[in-house]
């Protein structure tokens, strides 16, 4: 165990008071927040030329004779705290009018740091993080792996105890849906539950990640911190074809591809030697930026902003801080300079975008064709290689002359126009389609046979044509021979450069060791080096998030002086060595979290717990929070059997209410929904129009900008979706007929077996007796009303069973209806 | 009667509140409902230190005019640029500034004289021109700003900028702010609400973003709630087909009785909000359609707003919405109007563009104030920026005469809640290029609005990404001359 982690354990046990002062923990926030806006690492801001963000700067002596701005030992002869208690309302700081105010437990705090000798430090995640001793717990509870044990050693230091094991059922649900976004079926949930084995649960983990479906559920969140969307965004919002790239990242998680390579690939596989197809493919993840086609647009403008998108992102994706502050000045709270940011900035300067246009397929791109459609683009471009050849020796014979004469020299070629006699002088290949055109009608009556193969010829011209067409073009990297100059722009504005500056990674981060001048490829392998205190914490801590909710940083997005701090310090660094470790496995991360015992924990409420960890920051309980709207659709669709489970492809366009798109571009954009398979895909495939995104989805970020964290709300509207929407009513009647027509005649099986089918578990008597009255009283409404049950079973594309009779299914419907609007069907539990 | 009184009887109480049977009764209740923005009690859920000072107006209608209204054309007039029509622009007035690359640089432009006459108007003899009969008609009502002045020249980021306050998308918005910090007034309807229109025949219009209503790092649940002109103008408002009232009834209690067997097991908190929020659901099926119904509006009042008002999807339709959800306790209600960019459409389009709008926004002003409501009730007309007092085309070719865009000096028109009406603020100088006195920035428009509202601009904050972000950034001072 490292001295500082001894610190912080010691400190833990023994509470505050007795225990030294832990500068970056207890001192530092306090500075930060009211001191470093006016004294702090922004040169410009700040104010008395003083700085207390370095220890040069704090421990300096004072104007005031005697003194010291903090004078290490002695609080009596430190400026900062007279500062901080006078009564003298022109010197007290922070200045009245900030309306910042330290209170009187931070004030004794800061005294008694001084007294005990100021230590000074770097703010925690600037540190390497060192791999700590796993504490030794004793007692009674359940330990699988080391997270158990560091959550267990705050468990009991907060007087809390651990929750029992969720029961299978529960467990099955959690971790399908957190591993795949899919529901168990039954079977699936009986062969679990019967599993008797000791490493049952192991055996489920490892099937899960072994599952194409995998990479689909872990995709999502890493497309929303990538912005990808399958338009621009902004006027015009042209549609994109980016999808290949959302494919290779889906599938980066099922070839569990270490995360190393997943970083180098996507930040800079263009400059790996030899670049494979697909690790080029990999950097379209920098080209996933908006793109502003807007009338009027200056285009060096826009090339800054999608520079700074793509320098902003990866400091957000992989760093955890907040670059963009650093555009206009100096960071207010972190080490990080206007200079810094320009330097990371440089690193994605090269690329030959101008900012031009609004093509939304806008150069460098690659054309993307899976080995069939290599294959048929191959064949059409030799058949009309082989075309043009059979022009050729047919003009020879039908047009002849002399050895190294065109065919519009020919004695022949004297009754056509100058225009067609200037196409023929063109050797066959090198004519476009419109002069082939012109010719062909030209010699429509004259020359029958040639007639017939320039048709051929047009023909092929066009299917090749159409083919290249509908492949997609991927937008990706490339650096430009000669890398341009970068300047510090003034408050960031393209059209005011200040002083020129060279490629750097942050000064308060280890520095690339490199004598020739530095390249993207660099910063990527920079990135996941094991000095770099920060990316592997970032990582684990998003891994984590998504796996219980909240992140062991709960900023995932701010690593930085003002990111809250890890509610677990020593378990954040042990998974991000372990990471490192393992050869940044994310398989391997994933398996030992949700191997855990605190993952596997019931998520229900018990007093203790609620009281002292109600925000279950302390992991007393398991994780229960409201899945993602994607996943509550998957799931709707999933349970009902209608899901489409074909990975990959274009994206699809499913049911959404009309004239969502049409209200917002004024027409320009018209919603064609989709018919057949395309309406049952899973939501990860959903076209993502940036202006105005897929109604379906709740609580999800717009796409225009990386995204780390989603907020989770909960609302009328969210309701009303559930309720309402065609997804939901179609997949509850289409529940419904599957289990009438596997148990016909036998009511309570099939509303067993519904309820089973959407929550993994059988219903208590309690609910059985509900929701018996409620199909009854369905049943009655529906008998009533014919016409009513009829219009219900009608809603969506599938047609209902002719073998069940309108009102029973639609009762039967309207039940699963309810059961896909409980609490317990849209939680994670 | 009270609108929200009459309201809150269409929902059967006795359904709603009968729930205390299964264990949640009705304070417990209310206090729920008061945690997500379309509270049941007004005081309850807005921030602890809300107001900071005593509030002059309770609502604001955004009346937001995308593309950018011709100031030149419609309010600022200025008798040296009919002078000196057809002649250069004097370089002084635009060197070192930045116009869109539809202009590049204004050299060798020539200026363009408003297409209609101007007149003085009302008591107050504020300038406005023919172009807007209606609106002259109640220039008395009316504050006008005509020295505001923004940063940005193209529509997307200045527009941010007004509804944001930061042109890159992706921060707040004004409403998102309002619903954050004073919370919702209303039981049945969201405290921040969204109606687009465009006008009839516009070739040009500006797309919607979203990110106009955008709650940015905000909880979600602050930002707007589109109201489209479709069958339903909230999201999934209607039941399926099949399901009706009763059966929707019958449902719902169904999924609480579930729900409840739940939460008592669980004891998850949450499970009480979901509780609530599902009834919310169901109350805003009955709200939202008596909130359409235009039925009860008088003939004399329905004249008023013009002939499009029964058209779903019109200016005059939002503008009456706007006074009936601002009647029933909705906050923030933002009307946006596209089709005002005139590159080349002064002497056709803008016609069209001043009939669909003109008539419903005076309506509206008038409508508010004979209910007594305008007192209360902010309503501000406006665009992202205005437009060039030099031409855009041929000079020679009338029919396609139009104007660039120009952030340096524009007008804008606010009415009630505590403004000073009938008077003319700030000024530009005697081109209507840039301001010459009284300059208003984006900031401090904004920070002027939310001291109407009793919040204190600099401290209505929220920590993010390590910094505590305002909606006017770090500037903005209130333009006190302007206030009654």
């Amino acid at each position: 165990m490292t001295s500082s982690t001894c610190l912080i354990f010691t400190c833990l046990l023994l509470g505050a008071d007795a225990s030294p002062i832990n500068f970056s923990r207890d001192i530092l926030p306090i500075l930060s927040d009211n001191c470093y806006s006016c004294h702090g690492p922004d040169e410009k801001a700040r104010k008395a030329k003083l700085r207390l963000d370095t220890r040069e700067g704090a421990f300096a002596k004072s104007k005031s004779p005697g003194l010291h701005i903090i004078k290490p030992g002695d609080a009596s002869k430190s400026e900062l705290i007279q500062r901080l208690i006078t009564t003298d309302e022109k010197e007290l700081m922070p200045p009245p009018s900030s309306a910042r105010k330290l209170d009187k437990n931070q004030i004794e705090l800061l005294k008694a740091w001084i007294g005990q000798g100021a230590g000074w430090g770097k703010h925690w995640a600037f540190e390497t993080p060192i791999k700590p001793t796993v504490p030794i717990s004793s007692g009674d509870m359940r330990i699988s792996n080391p997270i158990d044990s560091f959550i267990l050693e705050k468990l009991g230091a907060e007087g809390l105890r651990q929750s029992p094991r969720a029961s299978r059922e529960t467990l099955a649900r959690r971790l399908y849906l957190d591993l795949t976004g899919l529901p168990p079926n039954l079977e699936q949930v009986d062969s679990f539950i019967n599993d008797t084995s000791p490493n049952a649960y192991a055996k489920l983990v490892d099937v899960l990640l072994a599952s194409p479906h995998f990479g689909e559920r872990m995709v999502w969140d890493w497309l929303e911190a990538s912005r990808y969307a399958d338009s621009n965004g902004y006027q015009g919002d042209n549609e994109r074809t980016m999808w290949p790239w959302r494919d290779w990242a889906a599938a980066a998680f099922n070839d569990n591809l270490s995360f190393k390579d997943f970083t180098t690939w996507q930040l800079a596989g263009d400059l790996l030697p030899k670049a494979s197809f697909e690790q080029r493919l990999a950097t379209g993840f920098n080209r996933n930026h908006m793109i502003n086609g807007e009338g009027g647009r200056i285009a060096a403008e826009n090339r800054i902003d999608y520079v700074m998108d793509m320098s902003e992102t990866m400091g957000t994706i992989w760093l955890g801080l907040t670059f963009n502050c650093c555009r206009c000045h100096d960071h207010k709270y972190d080490p990080l300079s206007q200079k810094d940011y320009y330097q990371l900035f440089s690193f994605f300067n090269n690329t030959p975008v101008d900012g031009a246009g609004r093509s939304a397929q806008t150069p460098p791109v690659m054309e993307f064709a899976n080995p069939e459609q290599l294959q048929k683009k191959k064949q059409l471009d030799s058949l009309v290689g082989k075309l043009q050849s059979q022009v050729g020796e047919l003009e020879n014979k039908l047009f002849p002359r002399d050895k190294g004469k065109s065919a519009s020299d020919s004695e022949s070629a004297k009754g056509y126009s100058k225009e067609v006699r200037d196409i023929l002088s063109k050797a066959a290949g090198s004519r476009g389609k419109a002069q082939l055109q012109q010719l062909a009608k030209a010699v429509e009556k004259s020359k029958p046979e040639l007639l017939q193969i320039l048709n051929a010829l047009i023909k092929s011209i066009d299917e090749r044509d159409n083919f290249a067409k509908s492949l997609p073009l991927v937008m990706v990297m490339e650096e430009l021979p000669k890398p341009r100059e970068t300047f510090i722009l003034n408050i960031g504005n393209y059209e005011k450069p200040m002083a020129k500056v060279g490629v750097a990674v942050p000064a308060v981060l280890p520095q690339i060791q490199k004598d020739t001048p530095l390249n993207r490829l660099d910063l990527a392998q920079w990135l996941v080096t094991p000095e770099n205190p920060l990316t592997s914490r970032v990582i684990v801590n998003r891994f984590w998030q998504q796996l219980f909710g909240t992140g062991i940083v709960k900023t995932s997005e701010d690593f930085g002086v003002q990111g809250e701090r890890p509610s677990h310090p020593g378990l954040l660094d042990w998974l991000a060595v372990e990471f490192q470790e393992s050869g940044w496995d994310v398989k391997h991360l994933v398996r030992l979290i949700v191997l855990s015992e605190t993952y596997q924990q019931s998520s229900k409420l018990v007093p203790a717990s609620a009281e002292k960890d109600s925000a279950n920051r302390f992991l007393s309980r398991g994780p229960r929070y409201r899945r993602p709207a994607w996943m509550i659709r998957d799931q709707a669709l999933a349970s009902s059997g209608l899901l489409i489970p074909q990975i990959g492809g274009p994206p699809t366009r499913p049911y959404q209410p009309p004239g969502i798109w049409e209200e917002a571009t004024f027409g320009n954009k018209k919603y064609v929904q989709d018919q057949g398979e395309n309406l049952y895909k899973r939501s990860v495939y959903t076209f993502w129009r940036r202006i105005i995104g897929p109604t379906m989805f709740f609580d999800t970020p717009a796409r225009q900008y990386c995204n780390v964290k989603n907020s989770r709300t909960n609302t009328p509207l969210h309701a009303l979706a559930t309720l309402n929407d065609t997804t939901y009513v179609e997949a509850s009647r289409m529940l419904a007929q599957r289990e009438l027509l596997a148990a016909p005649g036998n009511d309570p099986v099939v509303m067993e077996n519904i309820f089973r089918a959407i929550l993994s578990r059988k219903p208590s008597p309690e609910e059985v007796a509900i929701l018996s009255a409620a199909v009854n009283r369905y049943q009655d409404a529906f008998e009533k009303d014919v016409d009513a049950a009829n219009k219900f079973i009608a809603v969506g594309k599938m047609p209902a069973s002719k073998e069940i009779a309108g009102k029973k299914l639609a009762a039967f419907g309207t039940l699963a209806l309810s059961i896909f609007n409980l609490d317990e069907a849209l939680n994670k539990e | 009667m009270d609108p929200k009184i009459q309201q809150s009887l269409l929902v059967n109480r006795r359904e709603f509140f009968g729930k205390q049977a299964l264990g949640i009764g009705t304070a417990a209740l209310s206090s729920l409902l008061a945690k997500d923005g379309f509270a049941a009690a007004s005081q309850n859920n807005r921030l602890p230190d809300l107001p900071h000072r005593k509030p002059k107006a309770k609502n604001v209608i955004y009346l937001f005019q995308n593309g950018a209204p011709t100031h030149v054309d419609l309010f600022d007039f200025k008798p040296k640029l009919v002078e000196m029509h057809g002649k250069p622009v004097p370089d002084s007035l635009f060197e070192g500034k930045r116009f869109s690359t539809m202009t590049g640089n204004p050299k060798g432009k020539v200026m363009l004289s408003p297409v209609e006459p101007f007149k003085q108007r009302g008591k107050s003899g504020s300038w406005v021109s023919d172009f807007l009969p209606h609106t002259a008609s109640i220039a008395d009502e009316l504050c006008f700003i005509k020295s505001m002045h923004t940063e940005a020249v193209n529509h997307a980021p200045a527009i941010s900028f007004f509804l944001s306050g930061a042109q890159i998308p992706g921060r707040p918005s004004l409403g998102a702010w309002l619903s954050y910090g004073l919370g919702s007034e209303s039981e049945n309807l969201p405290s921040f609400v969204v109606m687009t229109s465009i006008s009839k025949g516009t070739t040009c219009g500006q797309i919607f973003y979203d990110f106009y209503w955008g709650s940015g790092f905000l909880p979600s649940k602050h930002q707007g709630v589109k109201f489209s002109s479709g069958a339903d103008p909230v999201l999934y408002l209607s039941n399926p087909d099949g399901i009706g009232k009763n059966l929707r009834r019958a449902q719902l209690d169904d999924i609480s009785k579930l729900n409840e067997i739940k939460l008592k097991e669980f004891a998850d908190p949450e499970i009480a909000t979901r509780i609530a929020q599902y009834e919310m659901a169901y109350r805003m099926q009955t709200s939202v359609p008596e909130l359409t119904d235009f039925s009860k509006e008088s003939e004399k009042t329905l004249a008023m707003y013009g002939p499009q008002v029964r058209e779903p999807g019109t200016f005059a339709y939002n503008c009456l919405m706007a006074r009936r959800l601002v009647e029933r306790g909705t906050r923030f209600v933002q009307v946006m109007h596209a089709g005002w960019d005139q590159h080349r459409s002064i002497t056709t389009e803008l016609y069209n563009q001043c009939r669909d709008t003109d008539q419903p926004s005076a309506a509206l002003v008038r409508d508010l104030k004979q209910r007594g409501l305008l007192d209360d009730t902010i309503v501000i007309w406006g665009g992202e920026f205005g437009r060039t007092p030099f031409i855009q085309g041929d000079l020679g070719n009338r029919p396609q005469w139009g104007r660039d865009h120009h952030p340096y000096a524009f007008t804008i028109w606010i009415a009630g809640g505590g403004f000073k009406s009938g008077i003319s603020h700030g000024a530009s100088d005697e081109l209507a290029m840039n301001v010459a006195t009284d300059g208003v920035h984006v900031h401090d428009f904004q920070a002027t609005l939310l001291r109407q509202l009793g919040i204190d601009h600099t401290k209505l904050t929220f920590k993010f990404q390590g910094r505590h972000f305002r909606l006017t950034d770090v500037f903005g001072k209130v333009v006190s001359g302007i206030l009654d």
